[in-house]
């Protein structure tokens, strides 16, 4: 799970290492990608969302 | 390589900021605390981009030329590097947050327009500024005053050529003064750089902004939205003034336009409509229908021996009243006061040969506004 969030993480920031993406796309199922990356797309935004309440203060 | 290049980049700062300053390159400085705010954070960012500049095209420049192929360079041929991306990805991300927090609150302050001790409403229009001060009963509207002569060459330009007005708006310093912006015909834009306000105004729509300024003095910008062919002509002049001066201007403007409102009643000689009907003409009329009521087709019809106008009384005043609808003519029921519209009527329809002897009454027009 760890590895997966820390590949969303990396597509986040558009950089990842070879290595881990053969890795990725080997042994991984796509939708727990998606689904992760949704996931971590919400936190982003509630982060945004967050950040704009406190400096509108 | 040992540059002393903290000792360069403070030379060159200091050298081409006031140069910069003085050519009229940058952007002013300003008369309010905001509009320092603003000088303030344009110039850190444009540093920030200067420092990056350099090391970025210094590193490119550099690499060129160390590893040039004349001096038989042969180049590196690994693929990735992750620690090197995520570093280039980082360093971004944390110049654009360091950016983004002293813009925010930059923002912020222009952005609060509470507590304001004065509110002005800036209306646009083909091709005037409309300003009205709310609460106050004091409007009128500012007209460029560079005479026609000067723009057609016939005439010297004059020192604030295309940027003088008839009647500037005048604000108190040291007041937060709440400006509610909007237009009356199409997107208009009321830009004082001096200010740091540049604010569109929109037809439909209340835009709003303020200014506390801090010095007297006079200020000149431009309509910054091209608006139609008298685009550039429509200049906006501030006169800031000391509070005090402010208050008696303020009650004397008030006293003229109650004196205005009061020569509705009265019977007026032709004389004198003719001579206010014609500064009338000149600041409103003449961009379009033009000097000598000439005209300018297709869209401005003449109005020196125009038939049609000369024998229907009533279709004239009603169109200088309302307007025409799906024509350039626009209403001047609210820009212009009863006074003011009798006696341009009556000009138009006596000067230039037109030679009707018609007089209009300012009570009749009231009357026609009223329906
Ligand atoms: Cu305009």
């Amino acid at each position: 799970m760890w590895s997966v969030v820390k590949s969303v993480l990396a597509a986040l920031i558009g950089v990842q290492s070879n290595v881990k993406r053969q890795q990725d796309f080997s042994s991984g199922k796509p939708l727990i990608f998606i689904v992760t990356a949704i996931v971590i797309t919400l936190v982003f935004v509630l982060i945004l969302v967050g950040v704009a309440l406190v400096a509108a203060r | 390589m040992h540059l002393p290049w903290r000792w360069l980049l403070t030379i060159t700062c200091a050298v081409s900021c006031s140069q910069a300053q003085a050519n009229g390159w940058n952007m002013p400085v300003g008369v309010t605390d905001l509009s320092r705010d603003i000088y303030n954070l344009h110039m850190t960012i444009f540093w920030i981009c200067v420092v990056i500049g350099l090391i970025v095209f210094g590193a490119m420049f550099y690499s060129l030329y160390r590893y040039r192929h004349a001096k038989g360079a042969k180049p590196a041929n690994f693929h990735e590097n992750t620690t090197v991306e995520v570093l280039w990805t980082a360093i971004p991300i944390l110049i654009l947050i360091g950016m983004a927090v002293p813009a925010t609150a930059t923002l912020k302050k222009m952005y609060d327009t509470s507590d304001a001790d004065l509110d002005v409403m800036i209306i646009g229009q083909q091709w005037r500024w409309r300003y009205e001060y709310l609460g106050e009963d004091v409007a009128f509207n500012s007209n460029m005053s560079t005479p026609w002569e000067q723009i057609h060459g016939e005439e010297e330009h004059g020192e604030h050529y295309l940027l003088d007005v008839d009647e500037p708006l005048v604000l108190p310093i040291n007041r937060k003064v709440r400006f509610l912006m909007t237009a009356d015909d199409v997107i208009h834009s009321w830009w004082v750089p001096e200010l740091a306000v540049k604010q569109d105004t929109i037809p439909g729509f209340i835009n709003e902004n303020w200014v506390k300024i801090n010095e007297p003095g006079i200020y000149r910008g431009q309509c910054a939205e091209l608006c139609g062919v008298n685009h550039g002509f429509m200049p906006v002049v501030v006169h800031a003034m000391e509070e005090e001066e402010f208050d008696s201007w303020l009650a004397e403007r008030k006293e003229a336009q109650e004196q205005e409102a009061m020569g509705v009643d009265r019977e007026w000689e032709l004389d004198d409509l003719m001579a206010r009907g014609e500064s009338v003409y000149r600041a409103i009329c003449s961009s379009c229908h033009q000097s000598e009521g000439q005209g300018a087709l297709p869209a401005f019809p003449a109005l020196a021996n125009n038939q049609p106008m000369i024998d229907d009384f009533d279709w004239h005043l009603d169109v200088v009243i309302n307007g025409v609808s799906g024509a350039a003519m626009p209403a001047f029921r609210s820009t212009l006061n009863p006074v003011e519209l009798a006696a341009v009527v009556t000009y138009t329809r006596n000067a230039w040969g037109n030679d009707t002897g018609d007089v209009v009454q300012p009570a009749l027009v009231a009357e026609k506004i009223a329906q």
